[in-house]
């Protein structure tokens, strides 16, 4: 296996030789209708639920679009959280291995922070909102360090797992498609580096740690696992879809056995990667 | 809503269930919700969203101050009581 040295000449070298000018590469059509497929029916925060039983085939596709402006808006606020982490930690002590690539991830984060923007500004005039708001508290050294890359690898497993679906959807519309391709394929290396990373982190610091900072890692990323997967569930998505009681509507398919079902179909992978290292349970992932 | 008793207690309702970790009887209005650990940081999303539902208007996250969500008393003070966010 590859030292985390070698990946990431390996990364900086793919980066260049495949890079991808997204202002040049896609093309915005001037106005697009809304009665069209934008996300994979099967991942609709509603599908499969009685109220997606009680919408019919406009109203579903309405609700495709406003789905897929919150999971662009997503990522635009995850991606923002993970700009400034990465800025902040270039060239700081001990991240001389890893620099030259955080150079490329925040070009490409970047470049992908636009193309989403764009696509809701221009389609849907707004992003929605972030309702995340960091609590300050204390931490063991080396936990928040470990943290942030390990809320970045869940982060981006999860989108990832949308990306590379809706990137070979025929039903979706053209540059809907598009934008998801181009993101997994960028996607692909920082999963990668996250992964490697993460592991280095760990074994670095666990025998370190006193159990209570381990046990509450492992709580902090399984919550956090959640804490992302209800953002695919917005209140505000519904209401611009026309679907009434829109915070009674997530709280109940939240709580339905379709969901619980599809959030182990999509969480399993960032749930494995986290058993693997010794921070979550069986339990999580069965 | 708008009763403060009802609204103050419906906060006590949804944080002992969110929780798990304290109940209704032991929560009082100056309880530290975050020090304490009775709430997480990413609880603070579903909070938001109960709190939109009771005040039937959005909260603006870009606007919160920091220990806004401190205690029951707090939050009542800073998105319940009229000309607050």
């Amino acid at each position: 296996m590859a030292t985390l040295a070698e990946l990431t000449t390996r990364l900086c070298r793919v980066s260049r030789e495949q890079a991808i000018d997204p202002f040049s590469r896609l093309t915005w059509p001037e106005d697009m209708t809304r009665d069209q497929w934008f996300m994979s029916p099967e991942l609709i925060s509603l599908y499969d639920t009685d109220a997606w039983s009680g919408l019919g085939e406009s109203e579903r596709r309405i609700l495709s679009f406003f789905e897929l402006i919150n999971f662009f808006s997503i990522n635009i606020h995850g991606e923002r959280m993970l700009i400034e982490g990465l800025a902040k930690r270039l060239y700081r002590k001990n991240t001389e291995t890893i620099s030259p690539y955080l150079h490329h991830f925040l070009d490409e984060e970047n470049k992908h922070m636009f193309y989403f923007g764009r696509f809701c500004n221009a389609y849907a005039g707004k992003v929605y909102a972030e309702k995340r708001f960091a609590v300050e508290r204390d931490y063991a050294e080396g936990e928040e360090e470990f943290l942030f890359f390990a809320r970045v690898m869940v982060f981006e497993e999860m989108v990832d797992i949308y990306n590379r679906r809706m990137a070979k959807d025929d039903r979706i519309v053209p540059l809907a498609r598009e934008i998801n391709w181009l993101h997994h394929f960028e996607e692909a290396r920082h999963l990668a580096f996250g992964r490697r990373l993460v592991a280095e982190l760990f074994d670095a610091w666990r025998d370190r740690w006193q159990p209570d900072v381990c046990r509450r890692v492992g709580e902090e990323l399984a919550q956090y696992l959640d804490a992302t997967w209800k953002e695919y569930f917005n209140p505000e998505v519904y209401k611009d879809a026309g679907i009434g009681d829109a915070y009674a509507l997530r709280r109940r398919v939240l709580e339905s056995a379709e969901v619980g079902k599809r959030k182990k179909a999509i969480c399993g992978r960032s749930a494995r990667t986290l058993l693997e290292l010794g921070l979550l349970g069986e339990e999580s992932i069965t | 809503m708008s009763d403060e008793s009802g609204v103050r207690e419906a906060l006590r309702r949804w944080i002992a269930e969110t929780s798990g970790k304290t109940s209704m009887e032991q929560l009082t209005d100056d309880t530290p919700l975050f020090r304490s650990g009775i709430l997480k940081s990413v609880q603070v999303s579903d909070l938001i969203f109960f709190i939109e539902e009771l005040t039937e208007r959005p909260v603006d996250v870009e606007q919160i101050k920091p220990g806004v969500f401190r205690d029951i008393d707090t939050i009542y003070r800073s998105f319940f009581e009229s000309g607050h966010a």
